[in-house]
């Protein structure tokens, strides 16, 4: 008899909505957060770790940052296993582009060709929807650096700047105040931005290396280098962003003396 | 006639001390018909790591192609190079899945090991039978005559100088006795921190 | 027996096909066209099978159109010639290859010019020029003589006209006609196709 619930579809409610699709999404507000920014000399995703137990095998490079082909990268918000389904699938569908047409896959492609396979599990019966939203980056002869972002309805867009996973509207305003008033930014003031972004909307009190995973994509000599930065860079980053936000701090309380008491 | 010998071509690898040498002829034809002279059967798969394929170029094209796939998903899925030696693993058993309609090919592999340095050659048939020697390996149209120049000329801890010496000349002079191969040589000689990639003029008929 | 024939230059690729449409011993027309436009800036031509011709090359260029609709850009020359080789090769394996010869042919902005020469086994490559059928035969020495890097159009129309004189005096099919026709950044002309008449006047001036 268990055929009759697991092979019912999600069906509108009588508010109609997908209450399956929005459960996934509620889910994935709740997971570490990843944001992503799009600069004009590269483009870098930043992702905070939750799993920081000393124990852990340190041997796999990034936990939340998985290269996808030549040309792109993503990182994931939501359940690991479900990620894990589609990253590997996301590889599948960017080496059988590469197989048929003998060039790599533009990146819209990509996304688009994965946003169809997770809206599928939003119509069709005895499956659940992918629990896991996506920030990709990657570079295409077509169209340059590119920052898509896609979530569990199968819906997909492209950013300069965004972020999915705990907080995620409070860093996205954070994001739309800081980059405001410029039309572009340079990688390195990114990566600053991406810190400060990061320790704003964390919960925990204190941002850590370890907590943050970081990747930049930049195109050198007509190849797409991708890089994880080290721990000690991050903990540089992280230092430079403490230091600046002690000296405000002081220059606040020093503005707050000089003022005469009333 | 063979379909192996339909458009002609040869290969050749050697191991050399810390380092390995292959070489590869230019020509594309159709049976006696010359199509192209600047046909390269050696294909680069990683960094240290080359990939030659004689016989049937359409199959040429297709097991390159369909290598590079499972080579590419195996790069990202492990976030690591693949050595020579898994390689040509996969290379065989790719081989054999088709044991009863073959690709009508016959692989060499040279490249070293990406950690030990390892030099490593290696040929097959068309069905994926390895063969890991410790001198050399020939493949083509003119695998015969290869065979005897290597024979010859090879011989154990040639330095990187030496080594393009002997597959230069093994390479020339066995396939100016065949019709089928030559119009001009590529070599490429990869070494721990190098690769040399030479051309050869050869006799052009 | 009948014939393809392309050439590349720098900036464009000609493409030239005989008009004739054979079966067994009779002529059943004369003025086929062999050099089909696929989308604004790629030509292919093909000959073979009779009805292999026509389903492959529709085939191809449909596709190649809906991943235009699909996506709102062209798949480039090179990837195009890619696609279609690999069909080709697919198909050779299975139970209904298709029998067709072709040059796929096109221009684009950031990768220039490409002919690709593919045969009925999809044995592909990338050439400067090239021909299919038997009247190929007697044109690689004409090719290799007058064929230079920083060739024009007008020197490529004429090396044709010398390559189908050729044809016409050696082969022992009759092929009247060929049609021409050229891509660039221009996109796709067909020229003044070279017949025997054309030739006849071609022969006297020279």
């Amino acid at each position: 008899m268990a055929r009759r619930y697991d092979s019912r579809t999600t069906i509108f409610s009588p508010e109609g909505r997908l209450y399956q699709v929005e459960y996934a999404m509620e889910a994935i507000s709740h997971a570490g957060t990843c944001l992503g920014i799009l600069a004009e000399d590269g483009i870098l995703l930043a992702a905070e770790c939750r799993s920081t137990n000393k124990l852990l095998d340190s041997a796999i490079p990034s936990e939340k940052i998985y290269r996808l082909n030549e040309n792109m990268v993503c990182s994931v918000a939501g359940i690991t296993s479900d990620a894990n389904v589609l990253t590997a699938e996301l590889r599948l569908i960017a080496q059988r582009y590469q197989f048929s047409y003998g060039e790599v896959i533009p990146c819209e492609q990509l996304v688009s060709h994965l946003c169809d396979i997770k809206q599928a599990y939003t119509q069709y019966g005895g499956k659940r929807p992918f629990g896991v939203s996506l920030l990709y980056m990657g570079w295409d002869n077509k169209y340059g650096y590119q920052l898509y972002q896609s979530d569990p309805s199968g819906n997909y867009g492209g950013w300069k700047a965004t972020c999915i996973g705990n907080n995620f509207g409070a860093a996205i305003s954070m994001l739309k105040q800081e980059l405001a008033d410029k039309p572009s930014i340079k990688l390195e003031e990114a990566k600053d931005l991406a810190v400060k972004v990061l320790s704003l909307t964390l919960d925990t009190t204190k941002l850590t290396p370890e907590k943050v995973e970081m990747a930049t994509l930049q195109r050198v000599n007509n190849t797409t280098v991708y890089s994880v930065l080290e721990k000690p860079d991050v903990e540089k980053l992280i230092e430079k962003y403490n230091k600046l936000q002690a000296e405000t701090e002081a220059a606040k309380k020093e503005k707050q003396a000089k003022q005469p008491k009333s | 006639m063979s379909i192996l010998a339909y458009n002609g071509g040869c290969v050749v690898a050697m191991r050399g001390k810390d380092c390995v040498a292959i070489a590869t002829d230019h020509r594309f034809g159709v049976q006696a018909q010359t199509i192209s002279t600047d046909f390269k059967k050696v294909f680069k798969i990683a960094p240290r790591m080359f990939l030659g394929l004689t016989g049937l170029q359409t199959d040429i094209l297709t097991v390159r192609d369909r290598l590079m796939f499972r080579k590419n998903l195996y790069e990202t899925r492990e976030n690591r190079e693949m050595a020579p030696k898994p390689f040509s693993a996969m290379l065989s058993s790719f081989l054999y899945e088709h044991r009863f309609g073959p690709y009508f090919i016959e692989p060499v592999v040279a490249g070293l090991d990406p950690k030990t340095l390892k030099p490593f050659v290696c040929n097959m048939d068309l069905i994926g039978c390895p063969n890991e020697p410790d001198d050399f390996v020939v493949a083509g149209t003119c695998a015969e005559q290869l065979y005897g120049m290597c024979e010859t000329l090879w011989k154990p801890d040639l330095d990187p100088k030496q080594l393009f010496e002997v597959i230069s000349q093994s390479m020339m002079n066995a396939f100016d006795r065949d019709a089928m191969s030559g119009w001009g040589a590529t070599v490429y000689i990869i070494e721990k921190d190098t690769i040399t990639e030479r051309t050869l003029k050869t006799r052009m008929d | 027996m009948e014939t393809l024939l392309g050439i590349k230059g720098k900036d464009f690729v000609m493409l030239a096909a005989d008009t004739t449409h054979a079966r067994s011993i009779i002529v059943m027309k004369e003025d086929q066209n062999k050099i089909h436009k696929v989308s604004d800036n790629l030509l292919i031509s093909t000959t073979g099978e009779s009805g292999d011709t026509e389903q492959f090359t529709e085939f191809i260029s449909k596709n190649i159109a809906l991943y235009k609709m699909r996506n709102g850009y062209d798949l480039s020359p090179r990837a195009a010639a890619h696609f279609t080789r690999k069909n080709l090769a697919d198909y050779l394996r299975s139970r209904t290859p298709y029998q067709v010869f072709m040059f796929v042919a096109g221009y684009d902005e950031t990768e220039g010019a490409e002919l690709a020469f593919i045969d009925y086994l999809a044995n592909a490559k990338s050439l400067n020029y090239a021909g299919h059928g038997y009247g190929a035969m007697f044109c690689s020495s004409i090719y290799d003589r007058y064929w230079h890097p920083n060739i024009t159009q007008d020197e490529a129309y004429d090396i044709f006209k010398k390559c189908i004189v050729e044809i016409q005096k050696r082969l022992v099919v009759n092929l009247k006609n060929f049609n021409v026709s050229v891509v660039d950044k221009d996109g796709v002309r067909n020229l003044e196709p070279i017949s025997a008449q054309s030739l006849t006047d071609y022969n006297a001036s020279s």
